[in-house]
């Protein structure tokens, strides 16, 4: 069907060539088309037929595609060595006579040297989400206790009048404030470290809004050989019991933050 | 500590990776390969983001339908 787009999964490096140039992957993508894998020479690409433009409210839909998309993602890791995934709702479509299969075949052809050199980078790898968040009101009384100037302040504020003291405790609580920003600058870098050492490539992602009273200190894309997250697990365990931190530890997902 | 796939935390991370990570066939590999054309889908200006995917109820919906683990050793 020449006026059929090509919804793109994943470019794959397995550790042998297939039989055939071209053969079902086993499921159903997300429009209900059987998901097909192609071979050129020096890599597969991973694909499914389906509408040049598409788009739904419906929120079941809409998730439902999500689901496919991330399950037809991981069954190509399950069977490959290697797979370097596309981004959500990435379509070649047909245009000036040229299928979207002949586009596709020219776009993979200039891009194989690149795709070929992400491939050997990701090669065994996956990625793990490491999120480190802290409640403030736990901490902050161990960072009080040791700070001589804030010591020094609520001494002089207990030997106060109420006015003075009310203006005091103004100054005390932008100190405390000041003092938990440069505990969490100090925090950050200290476990950053810590993980990095644990891990080949790692990518600093913005922090998200967690539940209150919950602060996100940060959240990161780790790199690593697939199941071989065991030392990072553990030091993340040593960190959890870091009275007032939680830790967010997920995958292993395929390598989408090591793509470029 | 074991890293997981399933739950709330799950769910954002595999919409922050596969919603704005991933190789993306972009402007500038239109004009660099001239001639090779692309759309995105029109719906990933419905869902730009986790934050708006919650207001919509996605979460939901995702959550209640669980993320496939990958099989095979971890």
């Amino acid at each position: 069907m020449t006026d059929k787009g090509l919804y793109l999964y994943c470019v794959a490096f397995p550790s042998a060539t297939l039989s055939a140039k071209r053969e079902d992957l086993g499921i159903k993508g997300i429009q209900g088309e059987n998901v097909f894998v192609f071979q050129t020479p020096t890599l597969l690409v991973v694909v499914a037929p389906c509408e040049q433009s598409f788009e739904s409210e419906d929120m079941q839909t809409v998730s439902q595609w999500v689901l496919v998309h991330q399950a037809v993602v991981d069954l190509a890791w399950e069977k490959f060595d290697t797979v370097v995934p596309f981004s959500f709702g990435t379509v070649i479509v047909a245009k000036e006579g040229k299928s979207a299969h002949e586009n596709l075949l020219e776009w993979l052809e200039k891009e194989q040297e690149n795709l070929k050199s992400k491939g050997d980078k990701l090669k065994g790898k996956a990625e793990y989400g490491i999120q480190i968040s802290w409640d403030p009101a736990r901490v902050a009384p161990r960072i009080v206790k040791t700070d001589l100037e804030i010591q020094n302040l609520e001494k002089e504020m207990a030997s106060k009048s109420s006015g003075t003291a009310y203006l005091l405790k103004q100054k005390l609580a932008a100190l405390v404030g000041k003092r938990m920003e440069q505990a969490a600058d100090v925090y950050f870098n200290e476990l950053y470290q810590k993980i990095k050492d644990h891990v080949e490539d790692i990518r600093v992602e913005k922090v998200r809004k967690d539940e209150p009273p919950r602060q996100m200190l940060m959240n990161l894309s780790c790199l690593l050989p697939k199941g071989e997250a065991g030392r990072l697990g553990d030091e993340l365990d040593k960190i959890v019991k870091m009275e007032g931190f939680f830790v967010r530890f997920t995958g292993p997902w395929p390598p989408y933050s090591f793509v470029s | 500590m074991q890293p997981t796939r399933t739950g709330r935390a799950g769910i954002v991370d595999l919409l922050d990776r596969i919603l704005d990570k991933g190789l993306i066939l972009n402007a500038d590999l239109i004009i660099s390969l001239a001639g090779v054309p692309l759309i995105a889908v029109s719906l990933r200006a419905a869902i730009a983001g986790v934050e708006t995917m919650q207001r919509y109820g996605m979460m939901k919906e995702l959550l209640g339908a669980a993320l496939p683990p990958p099989s095979g050793p971890t």
